[in-house]
């Protein structure tokens, strides 16, 4: 994926050729839809919600200060429009608190399987507070990079950072035993 | 105990930057690209006609502070009235309308018919600057 042909393709639908919108559609497609599906865990929500980032990215290229990455005004884009998205009709989510601990952690096959403690942490995250849960995707959506996701958050690092910590301690506090027991597979 | 946080926020990080990747449906690209012609191909929208708002906006405006103005003195003279009143002889409230409305059977109909008017011009004024033929 290179900025420059994202400029290119900017440049050439401004100038009024449309069908170049499909180079930045194809470029960003997977990222956009991905980082939908980590707000709403439903597939076919989450490609409904990057059409609508698409449709709104088309609208708003004049808008796009070169000063900045192209993927950084997108994703900024989207994770805006996701949010209110989310706050309009939230994804169906459980209460932290409904999240059950799994009885032993160490189970008789020598401890949990990798797809079930995955799956306890992740409906953990979902069911943070919005601001907490925001912070977490966008840090590992974007491979653990504060700035960027303070970038698509429209936020300063430092409240991202603090969002980050938060978010973790309370996972930490609803998710101890599994998160603490080293895998018997890793040991 | 730092050891043990360290291992947990580990565990975390592996577990959350693990995520599956899921793959654009096979029409994806095309059904946004029709989206965005459609967009494309669908009038601008009509921007607010703000030059031939504004006389009826400004008229609007007028009328309001009129009313207020006017509001405010009749409270006002309301106001004297009654605590003059408490000294002197009883005042009845008719008497401190305006004299328009001691105009009796005549003066009523005039203002019905003027209130009519108005609001035939109001009703053929505004078709007209929305059929865009002003």
């Amino acid at each position: 994926m290179s900025a420059t042909d994202d400029q290119a393709d900017v440049e050439r639908v401004l100038a009024g050729d449309i069908p170049a919108f499909e180079g930045i559609v194809r470029r960003w497609q997977g990222p956009l839809i991905n980082l939908a599906y980590r707000f709403c865990r439903d597939r076919g929500r989450a490609e409904e919600m990057a059409q609508e980032a698409f449709l709104r990215a088309y609208r708003g290229l004049s808008q796009w200060r070169r000063d900045a990455v192209f993927s950084s005004w997108l994703f900024a884009l989207a994770t805006n429009l996701y949010r209110s998205e989310l706050r309009r009709i939230p994804a169906r989510a459980v209460s932290l608190d409904d999240i059950a601990e799994p009885a032993d952690a160490r189970a008789s096959d020598g401890g949990l399987e990798d797809q079930d403690r995955d799956l306890a942490v992740r409906r953990a995250v979902g069911a943070l507070p919005a601001k907490y849960r925001e912070a977490l995707i966008l840090f590992y959506f974007h491979d653990m990079d504060v700035t960027t996701a303070a970038q698509s958050l429209g936020l300063p690092e430092g409240t991202v950072k603090a969002r980050l910590f938060r978010g973790r301690e309370l996972l930490r506090g609803k998710l101890p035993q599994l998160l603490a027991v080293p895998r018997l597979k890793e040991a | 105990m730092s050891r043990l946080i360290r291992h947990e926020e580990d565990e975390m990080n592996r577990i959350l930057s693990r995520e599956d990747e899921i793959l654009p449906s096979s029409g994806f690209a095309v059904s946004v690209m029709d989206a965005v012609r459609r967009e494309a191909a669908a009038p601008p929208p009509i921007p607010f006609p703000w030059k031939r708002a504004v006389p009826g906006l400004v008229a609007a405006g007028l009328a309001a502070v009129l009313v207020l103005a006017a509001g405010v003195v009749a409270i006002g003279q309301l106001g004297r009235t009654s605590t003059s009143a408490q000294f002197s002889t009883p005042v009845s409230l008719p008497s401190l309308m305006p004299s328009i409305f001691h105009g009796g059977m005549e003066s009523a109909a005039s203002w019905t018919v003027l209130a009519l008017l108005v609001t035939f011009v109001s009703v053929k004024l505004s078709m007209r600057l929305a059929s865009g033929r002003v």
